[in-house]
């Protein structure tokens, strides 16, 4: 998972105070949320279409209108288009309309990327903390007796979304490795569509453990850490790619290059540097298609075991 | 004794009828406004618990009828965090409610989600019996699910402060859940408790101003009342003392014709006594008159023997043994004749009122006696154990005795046996007349024992009363044994020799 580090050094120029500074937490899932594509080609379901939309998922958090008119600014004044932000539920949603052509580019997760890599084209991946990498957690409440995952077996485990890499992929395959099925495993699961709902239902002790992914963990320890102080680590992942930017087949190729620029740009401009620090990232940078091969393998190997 | 006199004393707190006015009437007032005060906060509370249950059972109904919109869609999907997001959020946005816990059963009775999952976790069995199929309009109450709640007509009324409301969530005639709700009704409570001692304090406050205003009105009323009756509580003797004239309210108002009724009355009483006296003095000639023709006829007795000793003398004075039986007759009709004028004397000795009673006062007094039951053929028993002479004034004592001789003698009839026994003992002088008639009436018995009172005394009765009015004046007392002979005992008190010769 190491990966692309040629790419990632090549693309990727460190901000250093684009971190730790106080941000909205609202703004900030809604940020994450946000990123999620443009059509840029002139094909004919969006050539008449002058307009930009680009695709939100809630990876964590709720709508901040702040942040959304920050981003539509931004892209708006790189892109010298008006940009329509369209957010859904689910991964699913999103990824539909993205395939669809439907919206020009979206902020997707791994999983769907490489599930519909063929009629997707991979624009930029943030970059947290000096890698554009992220993990998959396990997480439970602090107060549980649980050591290991293991000892979960039985409970109720909530994901985050059923087409989420680090909110149920990575899990799968773990409990796959060892030879279980996520049914025979929990007694019961359920998704809450969001890692920040995940955190919640945990935290409440709607479910005794839930997946999550490590960027959304860490930067709600800072937002909210009366909520996270309730939950612990019960296992961390391995380092897989961050959940990217991707664009639709369909999209103009002058926009996709337009909009990488600008998401490359962003540590730049002070809109841009404005949301990156909302959003607690570094920046973007440009990343190749294999840097999520470690995800297909995984999907490979719990579609195999599955 | 002391014991007696203290329950007697609690006896008279206790009964009502021995209050004073002033007390009893503001009392009456504070009871009646007590009662008064019972019933309106009766009202009020009973009107405040059933707005706060109409209140209650409406903010439920929004409640869950809230709720029961944005569960049902998760509901049919069975998804527990959309489920439980709506709860976890509702108790931000009704926080009026004051929902301690929401629960979401699904149709089988288990949780889909609790907006404490620690306390209902998912797929655990719901609040237990909590009775589902009721609206907020009719909160129904879940004892068996908590502790805090009881089963009762209104949930304001139990006496936990948590109580159940129940919604069933249905959609095309499927029974699709149930939402559960446990509903903190303490402030309801709390709001009920504190009207009740605004209630309390309000009502005490104004009944004990009431009392207060009412005492001070009853007792400014009475206070010309209390006039007369201390007055009356004054007088002595049945005397009553007028009020001056600058005392006297003016004559057209409720208290002046009182005040003007007492001097009346005082006025006529005076009167009356002045009357009595008269009568007493007029008695006192009238017996003196007839006693001066016993006199007279004592007198005639002796006066034929004198004559016929004159006669003696004159015919046959040259016989010595004649002239000295003469002379005996004589010295014997001149020793009647001045026994006679000295028992005269009895009745009006003057200046010798405030002399010390001594044995020759009755000696003096005996003869009168002597001469009426003579008169009345009775027999006289008379015994005097006074030795020298007793501190007490002569006058009264031989009045008195006199009227109890005389009025024994009246009532005996020939043959009886009057008596007089006088002697001092004990710091006082004693009297006792006994007679053998048929006994004193009770209203003259009631006037020697009793003193003589306002009642105007006939005239058969005046000699008893001058004798009552004679022992009261000089702080003795008379005691009256009517069996089986009527015996009449006079106590007297000795007086200082000082205070004697006031008297005298």
């Amino acid at each position: 998972m190491s990966t692309n580090g040629q790419v990632a050094k090549a693309a990727y120029r460190p901000r250093p105070d684009s971190s730790q500074q106080g941000i909205d937490r609202r703004a900030f899932g809604l940020g994450l949320a946000g990123l999620a594509g443009t059509a840029l080609f002139p094909l004919p379901a969006i050539a008449a279409r002058s307009e930009v939309r680009f695709g939100l998922t809630p990876v964590f958090l709720d709508s901040d209108i702040r942040l959304i008119a920050d981003l539509e600014a931004y892209l708006g004044a790189r892109l010298a288009r008006p940009v329509t932000l369209v957010k859904r539920r689910t991964y699913m949603e999103i990824t539909a309309l993205l395939v669809a052509g439907q919206i020009d580019a979206a902020w997707i997760c791994g999983l769907p990327f490489i599930r519909h890599r063929d009629a997707l084209r991979l624009v930029a991946a943030p970059v947290y903390r000096g890698a554009p990498h992220y993990r998959s957690l396990i997480i439970t409440r602090s107060d549980t007796g649980f050591e290991e995952v293991e000892d979960l077996r039985g409970t109720i485990h909530a994901f985050s979304d059923p087409q989420s890499n680090s909110g149920k992929l990575v899990t799968q395959a773990f409990l796959a490795e060892k030879g279980e099925t996520v049914s025979d495993f929990f007694a019961d699961t359920f998704y809450a569509y969001g890692h920040r709902n995940v955190i919640r239902a945990v935290a409440s002790g709607l479910a005794q453990s839930g997946s999550v992914e490590n960027y959304v963990w860490e930067v709600m320890r800072d937002i909210e850490p009366d909520l996270i102080a309730r939950t612990r680590v019960l296992r961390r992942s391995e380092a897989m790619g961050f959940p990217p930017v991707a664009a639709s087949l369909q999209a103009d190729p002058a926009l996709v290059d337009a909009l990488r620029e600008a998401l490359l740009a962003m540590p730049e401009d002070d809109r841009g540097q404005h949301i990156l620090k909302t959003l607690r990232l570094d920046g973007f940078a440009r990343v190749p298609s294999d840097h999520y091969d470690q995800i297909a393998g995984t999907w490979r190997m719990v579609h195999g075991a599955g | 004794m002391s014991v007696t006199s203290g329950s007697g004393s609690a006896r008279r707190l206790l009964d009502p009828r021995q209050w004073p006015i002033a007390w009893r009437a503001p009392i009456i007032l504070a009871v009646f406004m007590l009662l008064v005060a019972a019933g309106i906060s009766k009202v009020v509370l009973s009107k405040l618990n059933e707005t706060q249950t109409r209140h209650f059972a409406q903010l439920s109904d929004a409640y869950l009828e809230g709720l029961s919109t944005a569960l049902i869609p998760h509901v049919i999907r069975r998804d527990p965090w959309e489920a439980f997001d709506i709860l976890d959020r509702a108790g931000e946005r009704y926080f009026g409610m004051n929902a301690d816990l929401t629960v979401v059963t699904l149709a089988d009775g288990r949780v889909l989600a609790a907006s404490d999952p620690l306390r209902f976790p998912m797929n655990a069995p719901g609040p237990n019996g909590a009775p589902v199929g009721q609206d907020a309009m009719d909160p129904a109450i879940d004892p068996a699910s908590d502790p805090a709640s009881e089963a009762n007509g209104s949930p304001i009324d139990n006496t936990g402060d948590l109580v159940w409301i129940t919604r069933e969530l249905r959609e095309l005639d499927l029974n699709l859940g149930t939402i559960h709700a446990l509903v903190d009704v303490s402030h309801y409570k709390e709001e009920q408790r504190q009207t009740l001692i605004g209630l309390i304090v309000f009502n005490a406050a104004l009944t004990l101003l009431l009392a207060v205003i009412g005492w001070w009105l009853v007792r400014r009323s009475l206070a010309p009342l209390h006039l007369v009756t201390d007055r009356l509580a004054q007088s002595r003797d049945g005397r009553l003392a007028p009020f001056p004239d600058a005392m006297i309210p003016a004559a057209d108002t409720e208290v002046g014709r009182a005040v003007d009724s007492y001097n009346k009355a005082a006025a006529a009483i005076a009167e009356r006594e002045a009357l009595l006296q008269r009568l007493a003095q007029e008695e006192r000639a009238a017996l003196i008159g007839r006693y001066a023709s016993t006199m007279a006829h004592e007198v005639n007795n002796p006066l034929g023997g004198l004559f016929n000793a004159v006669r003696m003398i004159q015919r046959h004075g040259e016989d010595r043994a004649i002239r000295e039986k003469a002379a005996h007759l004589i010295e014997r009709g001149l020793a009647n004749i001045g026994n006679v004028v000295k028992a005269s004397l009895v009745m009006w000795r003057g200046r010798s009122e405030g002399c010390r009673l001594s044995s020759s006062d009755f000696d003096d007094l005996r003869y009168i006696v002597e001469s009426e039951t003579e008169r009345r053929d009775l027999v006289l028993d008379w015994s005097i154990g006074i030795e020298q002479s007793c501190p007490i004034a002569s006058q009264p004592v031989r009045q008195i005795a006199l009227n109890l001789l005389l009025n024994a003698c009246h009532a005996s009839s020939p043959g009886n046996r009057v008596a007089c026994h006088a002697w001092c003992d004990d710091g006082a002088f004693y009297l006792r007349v006994e007679d053998e008639g048929p006994g004193l009436p009770d209203e003259i018995r009631d006037m020697l024992e009793n003193g003589p009172g306002t009642a105007i005394p006939s005239s058969r009765g005046l000699g008893i009363w001058t004798v009552a009015r004679l022992v009261r004046e000089h702080e003795g007392s008379i005691a009256v044994d009517p069996t089986p002979n009527t015996r009449i005992t006079v106590r007297l008190p000795h007086v200082s020799d000082p205070a004697l010769e006031a008297v005298a």
